[in-house]
């Protein structure tokens, strides 16, 4: 058993954890933060997407007590209770979203893309959603979301 | 006729704001009290007689039962259309992957180390891979007596006559593979007793009422007593059209009064539902000088594996369908559904009509090129308009905007 301290979503967890959990599992079956989803358990899929300290993370393939001191964004950390994301927004104007098993981790590895780079093109909003499958869409859709969702946010930034 | 309000204007769908706050609830994302979990033991060989012993897993501390068939309190079986599956291998085993036992423990963890103790004896029978050999009077059978399960016929005018009269005739196979359909969340579910005593099963399904009666039958229990609950789906492209964890889950949950959990892992996921039927197409097509199709004899074998599923559906499709968008008066189409020891294949994308045009497609092509026809000159000749009758003898009355499909894809595709 590890002790951890860490932030999710702005919030202070110290918590025990076992050696054998990760990361996912400490968010899903521990705090019920179940936006995070399991799709493939190996780095594949990246339907488990979350933004630890800054970066992308799979996180079927960080362990819990990997995760001590870090901060944390997961999908429930993206918007507050009635509000919605730029990019959040985007994706249901663009009908990005179908099934919806990949969005939060689609959802999440757009925001990291767009935190370094407000302004992509759409060869780069490719590459920064290539850890992340999707069966339904076919792409296109989710690129034009993202690239919708950049649009807003610069003219935001502006405002 | 009052304007309508969805139709032709642009809303968001019902779903989408759940799904894009991570707030959507797919069966993995329910937690109840006092939930124990589930893992299924499933035949690592493709053909055998079993003998199951669960005595030296039962042991393990925190299990809670073990189920076999010898459990099942209904009907050991279940089917879209032939009840051939069993809920769990009673003697037999006809595919990796099939289903032989389900632990129920307190965790997770405990169900999976049970899993690997449960002892499985198998004697290895003869098994067959090949639809071709396995459609032959003396191959080893799967079920039954015969491993042909569906002959479509379609006979239309005189295919020799038209051959006849045809100026280039074209002769090919085609193969196509079996295909996964690899939907992004994997099976799940969980099951309870509700207030008034009903068996009630949450999974990701598309077929929330036929399961409803295949639990029903399975558990021997009436209709109205089981209750099917599909929260959101996680795509599902025909995959979640058979069963695969619905009895298992109401049966843990029937025997041990308590809520039971289950979450399929990817490759768990793969054994567990149904692939796209492989079809060996063998293609005959004749045509005039100038492209003109005049007849056309196709011979479809699809591989349905160990079970039939949609098998009889599919291949019936793939048969209407074998000649493509194509106007041919002179048609012979043979279609079968066989038995053999591959995983077992079903309903997906296109349901059998995704499959020919890989053959039927090809063979216009192949046409256009032996009489030096441009191709989408050639489709524009045969494709079918209004009026046009269908292979099946289908008039087509309204609505066969093909040919301005293909002019819009070729003015687009060719413009300077
Ligand atoms: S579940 Fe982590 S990458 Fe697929
Ligand atoms: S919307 Fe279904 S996997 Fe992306």
């Amino acid at each position: 058993m590890n002790h951890i301290s860490l932030t999710i979503n702005k919030k202070m967890y110290s918590i025990d954890v076992e050696e054998d959990v990760r990361l996912i599992d400490l968010l899903r079956d521990q705090l019920f933060l179940t936006g995070t989803k399991e799709g493939c358990g190996e780095g594949e899929c990246g339907a488990c997407t979350v933004i630890m300290d800054g970066r992308v993370v799979n996180s079927c393939l960080v362990m819990a007590f990997q995760a001590e001191g870090s901060n944390i964004t997961t999908i429930e950390g993206m918007s507050d209770k009635d509000e919605l994301h730029p990019i959040q927004k985007a994706f249901l104007d663009k009908g990005a979203v179908q099934c919806g098993f990949c969005t939060p981790g689609m959802v999440l590895s757009a925001k990291s893309l767009l935190d370094k780079n407000e302004n992509p093109t759409r060869e780069e909003i490719r590459e920064g959603i290539s850890g992340n499958l999707c069966r339904c869409t076919g792409y296109n859709k989710i690129v034009d979301a993202i690239e919708l969702a950049s649009k807003e946010i610069r003219e935001e930034k502006k405002e | 006729m009052k304007p309508l309000n969805i139709v032709g204007s642009r809303v968001i769908r019902v779903d989408g704001k759940a799904k894009v706050k991570g707030e959507a609830i797919y069966p993995q994302d329910i937690y109840l009290d006092g939930m124990l979990y589930g893992k299924t033991i499933r035949s690592t060989k493709v053909h055998a007689m079993i003998e199951v012993d669960t005595k030296k897993a039962e042991t393990v501390e925190g299990v809670v039962k073990i189920l076999t068939y010898k459990d099942v309190t209904g009907e050991n079986h279940h089917g879209v259309v032939f009840k051939d599956h069993e809920v769990f291998c009673s003697k037999k085993v006809r595919r990796i992957g099939d289903p032989i036992a389900f632990v129920i423990a307190n965790s997770e963890r405990v169900a999976k180390k049970a899993a690997e103790m449960i002892e499985i004896k198998y004697k290895e029978l003869p098994a067959v891979f090949n639809p071709i050999d396995a459609m032959k009077e003396d191959s080893i059978k799967i079920h039954g007596d015969s491993n042909i399960i569906y002959h479509y016929k379609c006979r239309k005018g005189n295919v020799n006559e038209g051959f006849e009269k045809s100026h280039v005739i074209v002769e090919r196979e085609y193969k196509t593979s079996m295909v996964e359909h690899a939907f992004l969340q994997p099976e799940a579910g969980v099951s309870y007793i509700d207030e008034e005593g009903k068996i009630c099963v949450c999974a990701s399904t598309q077929y929330p009422h036929f399961d409803q009666i295949e639990v029903a039958e399975a558990l021997g229990l009436k209709l109205e007593n089981v209750k099917i609950m599909n929260p959101a789906v996680g795509g599902a492209f025909g995959g979640r059209e058979d069963i695969t964890l619905q009895i298992h889950l109401a049966l843990a949950t029937m025997v041990t009064k308590k809520p039971v959990k289950v979450v399929y892992t990817r490759e768990e996921s793969f054994h567990a539902h149904s692939k796209r039927h492989p079809i060996i197409m063998k293609y005959k097509t004749g045509a005039d000088k100038n492209g003109k199709l005049l007849s056309m004899e196709v011979n479809l074998i699809g591989d349905t594996g160990s079970y039939a599923s949609w098998a009889i559906n599919v291949m019936r499709k793939a048969g209407i369908h074998a000649t493509g968008p194509y106007e041919i008066p002179n048609v012979k189409i043979d279609s079968y559904a066989v038995y053999t020891n591959n995983p077992f294949c079903g309903a997906m994308r296109g349901f059998g009509a995704t499959q020919t045009p890989i053959g039927s497609e090809q063979q216009m092509d192949i046409i256009a090129n032996e009489l030096g026809i441009d191709p989408i000159q050639i489709r524009l000749i045969n494709g079918f308009k209004v009026g046009s009758e269908t292979s099946n003898g289908q008039v087509l009355s309204e609505s066969v905007p093909l040919k301005r499909c293909i002019e819009e894809v070729k003015n687009r595709m060719f413009k300077e």
